[in-house]
């Protein structure tokens, strides 16, 4: 019998680039297919297994719709571990620039007018631990595969999975790069989560911020400095959002200036899918 | 320690010479910056670097390396890149941070991996006329009276050679009819001189004694929370710091799940999750408290120990930090003199 761990890779909003960064590992794949059993990758293969409990169930893509939100509670329900994979499972991506604005219903008419929507009711862009208890969070655009690697393996041998929590810079200076931001550039590397190998200032590109804030970012302190060195407030703050979604708002939204909301109901949704689970 | 002269004209083919003990790095340009690389063509070196972005630690303790492989019943260490090799170019105070760093990883507990590229190494010394970010006269490294296989000074047209070991002495007879031993009364009128001009040249100068009890004395002082508030906690000035040396050791699976490696990378004391202990307790959450260790170690812990600061006054955090934490200021800030943050 196959006692490997049953895992199963699912999609919501994005560019799939994540599950596709996994299928590109062509000298692994073989590798990862005999580490664990997976269930489910449509991508990959065509047949699936959306019945079964999984242990682990890595999901990229941010959500967007009411029908995702019923799809991810189900597969919530079903597994003992979800992973976010890439930011905007984490964040919510670049479609969750605007966040906390409030605006979306006027967005949304600017670009489809008055049409009718059957398929499924629409909303502004979510991560994923808006609706579900998210485990682990894989951040990248797209993820790096030698942290998706680390991860799978020590989720696979029953390991908690303790990620890079230093910034952008630290392996940026590494790979003795001449620091950007002292060039007056508007680099993110400070308040970024590492874990990439600093690849864009690797080729001289400022970061962008695409693997979201670390937890320890001091955004305060790096809007000064980037103000000091003549970028707008408009030009920073755009630049923040641009990958930082709910990860910048719900922790920095008042130096961005949206007002404090309340922490949603995320408390109350884990409650629901643990009792759930607990009865199974 | 014998004295040498070596013609300036002459420093190139004698380079070329280095090579056949084993791979010669020194620094050269990277940008409008230095680094310390590989010297296939020895007139890429850089003569008139001051700091590279990245001291020298990086060839004994790597950023990340493996330490050893390991299968579910046997392990391998690993010293693949370990080879005879050649530093050209280091400046005292970066001489200094390695004798910091042997003190700690050769001493109570040598660390193999450390010593096995130390003992493969031979470091040769260069002079240096230092800039505005240079305060190494202010932490008494910047001259060298050991620590090196050779040293090069300045003197005119000509390089006085100091020969500091007796790899030292070999490495001079891998070509020894470019060296001369006329050292003339002349040559010492030329050296004191040019020492006259480089320590003229330090904009930096700050008093270093009793900086322990300063510290302690400061130990409340509200400069650290201010310095905090600015503190973007990237980490940049331990990777540049000579002397930082702390790391963190993970294993690495294989995907089969039965192999993998264990690596080093360096850590700092600036990831709020260095002093975050089982039970998930955290001995430094403010960053307020990780910036007072910092300097406590470098201006009195290190002192306390071993009689010096663990600053070789090298200037590299007052060239990296991106909000202008640095030694020099926190000195200041500490002395009660004008911060200039």
């Amino acid at each position: 019998m196959n006692n490997k761990p049953k895992v199963g890779f699912y999609s919501f909003s994005g560019c799939e680039g994540d599950l596709l960064t996994i299928l590109h590992c062509e000298d692994e794949l073989l590798d990862i297919f005999s580490a664990v059993d997976i269930r489910s990758f449509r991508m990959a293969s065509s047949e699936r297994h959306d019945d079964e409990n999984l242990d682990i169930a890595f999901i990229e893509g941010s959500i967007t719709t009411n029908k995702h939100v019923k799809k991810l509670k189900v597969i919530r329900e079903r597994s003992k571990i979800v992973v976010a994979l890439g930011t905007c499972a984490c964040y919510g991506g670049p479609q969750s620039a605007r966040l906390g604005y409030n605006d979306w219903e006027e967005r949304f008419k600017k670009v489809y007018g008055s049409a009718k929507l059957t398929v499924a009711k629409p909303f502004e862009s979510q991560p994923l631990d808006e609706f579900i208890k998210v485990d682990y969070r894989i951040p990248g655009c797209p993820i790096d595969k030698y942290q998706f690697f680390y991860a799978l393996t020590r989720l696979a041998k029953g390991m908690p999975v303790e990620l890079t929590k230093f910034p952008v810079c630290a392996e940026c200076k590494w790979n003795e790069n001449e620091c950007l931001l002292l060039k007056g550039q508007l680099c993110l590397g400070p308040i970024t989560a590492g874990g990439c190998n600093s690849r864009c200032p690797n080729h001289g590109l400022p970061c962008i911020g695409c693997w979201g804030p670390t937890d320890e970012a001091n955004v305060a302190s790096e809007i000064n400095l980037l103000k000091e060195k003549d970028f707008s407030a408009e030009e920073i703050i755009n630049k923040l959002r641009l990958f930082g979604g709910a990860g910048m708002v719900r922790r920095f939204g008042e130096l961005l200036g949206i007002k404090p909301k309340e922490e949603k109901t995320l408390s109350k949704t884990q409650g629901v899918s643990k009792k759930k689970r607990e009865k199974k | 320690m014998k004295a040498l002269k070596l013609k300036r004209d002459d420093l190139y083919t004698y380079l070329e010479s280095l090579k056949s003990y084993g791979e010669l790095w020194g620094p050269v340009a990277k940008g409008e910056k230095y680094v310390y690389a590989r010297l296939t063509n020895v007139r890429d070196v850089a003569l008139g670097a001051l700091r590279t972005i990245i001291p020298p630690k990086k060839f004994f303790v790597p950023p990340r390396f493996t330490m050893f492989r390991y299968t579910d019943d046997h392990y391998a260490e690993s010293f693949d890149d370990v080879k005879p090799r050649v530093l050209f170019g280091l400046h005292p105070c970066d001489i200094h941070g390695l004798l910091i760093l042997d003190e700690l990883f050769l001493e109570r507990f040598p660390d193999p991996y450390y010593k096995r590229r130390r003992d493969a190494t031979a470091i040769v010394g260069l002079s240096c006329i230092p800039d505005d970010k240079c305060m190494a006269r202010s932490t008494n490294t910047h001259a060298v009276e050991g620590g090196f296989d050779l040293a090069f000074n300045e003197l005119g047209n000509n390089y006085l050679v100091w020969i500091g070991s007796s790899l030292g002495d070999d490495l001079v007879r891998l070509n020894l009819d470019l060296f001369s031993e006329d050292i003339e009364p002349e040559d010492l009128k030329t050296y004191l001189a040019w020492r006259r001009k480089r320590d003229s040249r330090y904009k930096l100068s700050f008093d270093l004694t009793g900086m322990p009890d300063i510290m302690e004395l400061s130990w409340d002082s509200p400069m650290w929370n201010e310095l905090a508030e600015k503190c973007l906690a990237c980490g940049s000035c331990s990777m540049v710091c000579p002397t930082c040396n702390c790391y963190n050791v993970r294993d690495v699976s294989d995907l089969t799940l039965n192999s993998g490696v264990r690596e080093r990378h360096w850590d700092s004391c600036m990831n709020k999750e260095y002093a975050l202990v089982a039970g998930g307790h955290n001995f430094r959450e403010a960053r307020a408290e990780r910036l007072k260790l910092w300097y406590t170690h470098k201006l009195k812990a290190f002192i306390t120990e071993y009689g010096k600061p663990s600053c070789v006054g090298c200037g590299r955090c007052i060239d990296t930090c991106p909000v202008d934490i640095n030694v020099a200021e926190v000195i200041r800030g500490l002395t009660g003199q004008k911060v200039t943050l």
